[in-house]
């Protein structure tokens, strides 16, 4: 026995790594760790406590985003009005506030919004029957549009004066980590009780899974439909308040940026699959960091930022392609008209 | 007849009388022919102006004095908004071109894009000003900033504060905004002129930000953990550079970085150099800038010429703006303007 | 009571409402939104922007249509085939930078250019191809990912190229001549289109590549069982889409002259709408150029307009954004609807009075049992033998709804083979003067066995009429035939607006769906002689030569109609207010006729037929399973006279053998019977009958 305990660690392990190499949230797990010990031994400026700060912070806001992506695309829809949602709502908190109004009632007003906007866009797709696809991008360009049209004029909104307590949520620290890391580990927390632990989260997971025989099962779907957009409308709001603290300004443009590509990147990365069914917050933090550890590697590489997303680009093709070797689609469910 | 004396006085009397009554109606001045046919002859009148997009203090600012001066003068004043698509307002023109408005005040995205709508624009007789972003073609009249001006004035200041041995170091990042705009292949070669001379200057990133805060400030927060001993940048736009700004603010470098940025001028611009966002704030004076134009667009409306003939430009003073002397005159609000 | 009944039946025969339900089932109905949708935006321009369609304005959207045009055919070609490609916008965008590369910044001759921006095309269509043909990655989120590979490859390229690019003219007379050339007043760049879209519908629609396209896209498990390679035709639209936008670019750049940072950006949105709009189903496997074409013509339109209009960037956006979801939803939910709008709009009954039933039919039709003592021939072995006919030998033939004819052989017709097979449900027989048995076949046409088994088409189309919008000139239901003496072949066709799978909703119409066509063998041409009839089933000629008897049977008579002679082309009445529904017609010995009634009147049918509203009511209201229908299921045989008296009637009172009967025959003193709901024939010995009479000597004397 005590001879093969040494070799039983090592086949324990080895056994651990063959099981992580079945799943691309292994693959990427096993890369990112490759990653973070290759940029720790090579960069010098890599592993400090600053620069590891500095890597979190810069893709928080954006991981804040993955969540609500994740909870949509569990359930086997997509959401890609994010963007348009969160500066339009912002933007018109603002507006509200520098013509008058309160500020916390703009902020109260501005999550109304997005509420709303989630809660149209939801009922689209449920009870419209418009794929998920579609009923976003669409929603997306009216959101926007009509923020453009009828909300504010300036596509530049500062964060109003007299507002300091803002100004802590993006830029200030406590107990020297950053306040944005913080809401997106509070978040975290949050998303993965309900996901887990709660009947709603389970539900999510059987409509992704299979979505007609959750319906055919009693599950109310299209109202959870609803309910999840409605969700990922609201965590847009919020990264929304994060992004314009901690830049001091709001900017509508951020609309055509390729910002919602990046969230899917942290999503599909991490291992939720697009059909839906599987994945957790484990796997929005994982995506999150590896993306955080390649841009902040390559940043110090040098590596000029238009070249960084193209190996943004080329690294997300290859975890699709990795993820459609290991998880192939399910010919059974998946139906005629599933892009 | 032979006068009498009395007839002789009744006659002086009577003279009197009228000159009197003549004296009683008031000197109510001579016309002006040249003030009625300045306030008459623009009427009706048609004037389309094709900014880069609406809902930036730049273009709301100089629409606002055109849509002024239009209501002033009874001319019929129009936006085609492209909204920053380029193919939107190639197509804004081309039907501008079968429209044939009077006058087009057009703002170039790119010194090409176009130069050949602009030709055609001018052979169907429409006449063009060009505001502050130029083609490649000269039309009647140009009204803005020399970009190349600009850029040698940033990269002085820039020598000055990081020149061997001044600053923390010689490296200075530069962020233009889009490649084949005016405001960068004009300015970009005044920077050069200026950095050339001095070759110690390192220019350690150059990247493009598509007049995108958020870019801009990923952008320079790369470039600082890059480079974290960095002495200046110049942006090519305030509006961008509200991103580089608070990335610097950040990081905490702000009083180690030289921001250099240029501008219309505005509220948020100053109040941006007054917090200590900006360093050096170029500003190219938008309701001057707006006079200008108004000028210019009544004289080409007026002028008999036929578009195209008669080719002029001007290119407007510079303000130098520092945290010394932000004040009132140097800075402006939309609200003043409209 | 006469005079609301009066107005009823004017309502009816003048506001029917049957053209509802026929165009919603025309095939073109799914193009035909989209181009009524182009028909109101087109109106509604010209009222909002006067003078906007000028030929100056035209020729520019015409050169816009050519490369947007070309965008949506190959978002069109991909969408067919069940995927997506959102890098359209990118691809488009570098094969842009590739023209520009070649033309101004190296200067390369203009066939070198294109073969660059066509190269470029190929090998970003032949990567989207190849992840999504061959490594069967989902559509949408690989060509997301192309889409961000793409736009990075051009972010990183063109600002280091730009000044090049905007600092050169090209010198290239073929590419100004693209650019901005004409050929009178016609855009070179739109001919290019023109001529592109002809060549890719024809492939589409006419060879095989398009159907194979179609098939993988429309049913993707289907295609690869037929044989189909799936993954080869995933693959090639992809690179067909590649190419499609690399000429598109082409004609950008030659248009243009020069890129900018925002080339392509948002582009695959508005490729979307348009062929969303055009009609392209989202699900695969439809759609045509005709489609991508409005879409990019609409969408065009709708972007100008509104440039025109001077509304500010965002709010065309936001309408363009509205238009999209309002073309998602729409099709979506008629898609899933419009077989369900359909089934209900479809029947439209109309007004219908028979003439009450009469006393003395009471005793006429008097029930008794003379079918009873009948033999059964080839139970179990046929299957709806609607017509039987016997030859010269005294053979026995029937059509089965197994689309053959059988043939029982004499004389105790207990052996069976099959004589023909033909397709559909072979009804109306009729033997002619070279013994060939002619046949009409319900879903198919008319056609011909030669006495050795051969088939052959006699006609299976007639000419159509103006102003009718179902297709009317296919055959749906010929039903039954004769045969005059010149050789001339007369056919019934029951209804153009049902098929043989579901006849009797024709009932619950009552209108004149059918008519009477006539075919020469001597010239090969079929006419339609008589229309309007309602369902004409059985069909027998008169010994005159001039004229034949018809049935109608839902009307419950029978006329007579002269194809010859000083009275051609009148019809009259022969018999009328039948009890029952009279199906076929055939002589008898003796100079008279039987008549089949294959059911019986009821007096709420009757009343049914007189009240249009409340069939139509039903027809929308419930399932199509609990509609009222007539009585198809207890029938007699009627023995008439050459004058229209009737001699006798033969019931199978107990129902055992024959309760609903749809034709019989006489031959040498027995009459046969068949049913199309029945699995056997009967024979009945006639005891009253010549026993020597056959139909054949009947007709054309011997032989």
């Amino acid at each position: 026995m005590t001879t093969r305990g040494a070799t039983g660690s090592e086949i324990g392990s080895r056994r651990l790594v063959e099981r992580l190499l079945r799943s691309q949230e292994g693959i990427v797990f096993l890369l990112a760790l490759a990653a973070f010990v290759l940029f720790s031994a090579t960069l010098p400026s890599f592993l400090s406590a600053g620069n590891l700060l500095v890597l979190i912070r810069s893709v928080s806001i954006l991981g804040i985003l993955a969540l609500g992506m994740a909870v949509v695309v569990i359930a086997r829809g997509i959401d890609v009005s994010m963007i348009a949602v969160m500066v339009v709502s912002v933007s018109w908190a603002f507006v509200i506030t520098r013509a008058g109004y309160p500020f916390e009632v703009a902020l109260l007003i501005g999550a109304g919004f997005a509420l709303v906007a989630g809660i149209v866009i939801g009922a689209l797709i449920a009870f419209g029957e418009v794929p998920p696809i579609f009923a976003t991008l669409a929603a997306g360009s009216v959101i926007y549009g009509t923020g453009r049209t009828f909300f504010f004029t300036l596509e530049m909104q500062n964060v109003p004066p007299d507002t300091d307590w803002f100004r802590l949520i993006g830029q200030g620290n406590f107990l020297g980590i950053p306040v944005t890391i913080i809401a997106f580990g509070a978040l975290c927390i949050v998303v993965q009780v309900v996901l887990s632990r709660t009947r709603f989260g389970w539900t999510i997971y059987a409509m992704g899974n299979n979505p007609q025989a959750a319906r055919v099962t009693g599950l109310p779907t299209r109202p959870m439909i609803v309910a999840q957009y409605a969700i990922s409308a609201f965590i847009a709001y919020l990264a929304g308040l994060i992004l314009a603290s901690s830049a001091a300004a709001i900017n509508a443009r951020l609309f055509n940026s390729t910002m919602i590509y990046d969230i899917l990147l942290v999503v599909v990365l991490g291992g939720i699959g697009l059909n839906g069914g599987h994945g957790s917050v484990r796997n929005v933090i994982l995506g999150t960091v590896f993306v955080g550890i390649l841009l902040n590697g390559m940043t110090i590489l040098n590596i000029d930022y238009t070249i960084q997303n193209l190996v943004k680009g080329v690294v997300l093709l290859l975890a699709i392609v990795a993820d459609s070797l290991v998880n192939p689609r399910d010919e059974q469910t998946s139906q005629q008209g599933d892009l | 007849m032979r006068l009498g004396l009395f007839g002789k006085a009744l006659c002086a009397a009577a003279a009197l009388a009228l000159g009197l009554s003549l004296a009683h109606a008031q000197d109510k001045g001579l016309e002006n022919p040249r003030s009625t046919t300045f306030h008459t002859a623009l009427k009706g009148k048609k004037v389309v102006f094709v900014p880069l997009s609406m809902g930036f203090d730049l273009t709301e600012g100089w629409a606002a004095q055109m849509r002024k001066q239009a209501d002033r003068l009874g001319y019929d004043f129009e936006i085609r908004d492209p909204a920053w698509s380029t193919d939107a307002g190639t197509k804004a023109i081309q039907s501008l071109i079968s429209e044939k408005p009077d006058l087009m005040v057009i703002h170039n995205p790119d010194i090409q894009s176009y130069a050949r709508l602009l030709k055609q624009a001018q052979a169907a007789g429409i006449k063009i000003v060009q505001i502050n972003l130029e083609s490649n073609t000269t039309t009647d009249s140009y009204v803005g900033a020399d970009w190349t001006e600009i850029g040698r004035k940033a990269a002085e200041a820039i020598v000055e504060r990081c020149g061997a041995g001044k600053g923390i170091s010689t490296k200075v990042a530069i962020d233009t905004g889009v490649p084949t705009a005016a405001s960068d292949v004009f300015q970009l070669h005044g920077i050069y002129e200026v950095l050339d001379a001095h070759p110690e200057i390192q220019v350690v990133s150059q990247q493009a930000t598509e007049y995108n805060p958020e870019k801009a400030r990923s952008i320079m927060a790369t470039v600082l953990q890059q480079h974290d001993d960095l002495c200046g940048a110049i942006g090519i736009w305030d509006n961008q550079d509200t991103g580089t700004a608070s990335a610097i603010k950040e990081a905490g470098k702000s009083d180690q970085v030289f921001l250099v940025t240029s501008g219309g001028g505005n509220q948020v611009g100053c109040e941006n150099v007054k917090n200590g966002l900006f360093n050096l704030y170029i500003s190219y004076n938008v309701p001057l800038q707006g006079d200008l134009l108004n000028q210019e667009i009544v004289r080409l409306l007026m002028s008999d010429a036929t578009a195209g003939e008669i080719q002029t430009m001007y290119f407007n003073p510079l303000t130098l703006i520092t945290p010394e002397n932000v004040n009132q005159r140097n800075c402006w609000t939309l609200d003043d303007l409209k | 009571m006469a005079s609301s009944e009066a107005l009823t039946r004017f309502r009816y025969r003048y506001l029917s409402g049957r053209l509802v339900g026929e165009i919603l089932s025309k095939s073109w109905i799914d193009s035909a939104i989209p181009v009524a949708v182009l028909a109101v935006v087109l109106v509604a321009m010209s009222v909002l922007v006067p003078g906007i369609f000028t030929t100056g304005y035209v020729s520019d959207l015409s050169r816009q249509l050519a490369e947007f045009g070309l965008l949506a055919l190959a978002l069109t070609i991909v969408v067919m085939s069940g995927g997506i490609d959102l890098s359209i916008g990118s691809t488009f965008a570098l094969c842009v930078l590739a023209s520009l590369i070649g033309m101004n910044v190296l200067g390369l001759p203009f066939g070198v250019s294109l073969a660059t921006a066509l190269g470029t095309g190929i090998i970003c269509g032949t990567l989207n191809g190849l992840l999504i043909g061959y490594l069967r990655l989902r559509a949408f989120i690989t060509t997301l990912v192309t889409l961000v590979i793409y736009r990075a490859l051009y972010d990183i390229v063109f600002p280091r190229l730009a000044s090049a690019i905007v600092g050169n003219t090209p010198d290239s007379p073929l590419w100004d001549y693209l650019g901005f050339g004409d050929f009178y007043g016609i855009p070179i760049s739109f001919l290019v289109f023109a001529a592109i879209a002809l060549v890719i519908h024809i492939t589409l629609s006419r060879l095989r590549p398009g159907w194979h396209l179609r098939a993988v896209g429309g049913a993707r498990k289907s295609a690869y069982n037929a044989g189909i390679n799936v993954k080869r035709t995933v693959c090639l639209a992809y690179v067909a889409s590649g190419v499609l936008s690399a000429i598109a670019a082409f004609l950008f750049s030659a248009r243009l002259g020069s890129t900018g940072a925002d080339t392509g950006i948002g582009l695959e949105i508005s490729v979307l709408t348009a062929v969303v709009l055009g009609g392209v189903s989202l699900g695969g496997g439809r759609g045509s150029v005709g489609n991508a074409i409005i879409g990019a013509i609409l969408v065009l339109i709708l972007t100008n307009g509104l440039i025109r209009m001077s509304t500010p960037g965002s709010v065309n956006q936001l309408v363009l954004g509205l238009i999209l979801i309002f073309a998602v939803l729409f099709d979506a939910k008629w898609v899933k609807n419009r077989g369900k709008i359909l089934s209900k709009v479809y029947v439209s009954p109309t007004y219908l009075a028979l003439p009450p039933r009469e006393d003395r039919d009471l005793a006429t039709f008097a029930l008794n049992d003379r079918l009873s003592e009948v033999e059964t021939i080839g139970l179990g072995v046929v299957e709806g033998p609607e017509d039987v006919v016997l030859d010269a030998d005294d053979n026995l033939y029937t059509g089965t709804r197994h689309g053959t004819i059988v043939r029982f052989l004499a004389p105790d017709y207990r052996r069976s083979e099959v004589f023909a097979r033909i397709g559909g449900h072979p009804l109306g027989l009729a033997f002619d003067k070279q013994g060939d048995l002619l046949t009409c076949v319900g879903g198919m046409g008319v056609y011909r066995v030669s006495p050795n088994g051969a088939v052959s088409l006699v006609t299976d189309e007639t000419n159509r009429s103006w102003l009718s919008v179902i297709d009317d000139s296919r055959l749906r239901l010929p039903d039954d035939l004769d045969i005059a003496p010149d050789g001339r072949i007369f056919f019934s066709e029951a209804t153009i607006r049902y098929e043989m799978a579901d006849w009797v909703t024709d009932a619950l119409e009552g209108r004149g769906n059918g008519r009477l066509i006539c075919h020469d063998p001597r010239t090969g041409q079929t006419r339609t002689v008589l229309r309007g009839l309602i369902f004409p089933n059985g069909i027998t000629m008169c010994r005159d030569g001039q004229s034949l008897l018809f049935a109608e049977t839902w009307a419950c008579r029978i006329s007579r109609y002269w194809f010859d002679g000083p009275k051609k082309g009148t019809h009259e009445v022969f018999i009328s207010n039948l009890p029952g529904y009279p199906d076929n017609i055939n002589r008898g010995s003796k100079g008279t006729y039987w008549v089949a009634l294959l059911g019986l009147r009821t007096s709420t049918f009757d009343l049914a037929m007189r009240k249009p509203g409340f069939r139509r009511r039903m027809a929308h209201r419930i399932a199509a399973d609990e509609w009222l229908f007539p009585n198809v299921n207890r029938g007699c045989i009627v023995h008439i006279s050459e004058t229209g008296e009737v001699l006798d009637v033969l019931w199978d009172r107990d129902g055992k053998n024959h309760p609903s009967i749809t034709s019989t025959c006489e031959h040498k003193g027995y009459l046969y019977l068949g049913g199309v709901s029945n699995n056997r024939i009967g024979r009945v010995k006639l005891p009253d009958a010549d026993p020597e009479w056959t139909a054949q000597r009947d007709y054309w004397g011997q032989g």
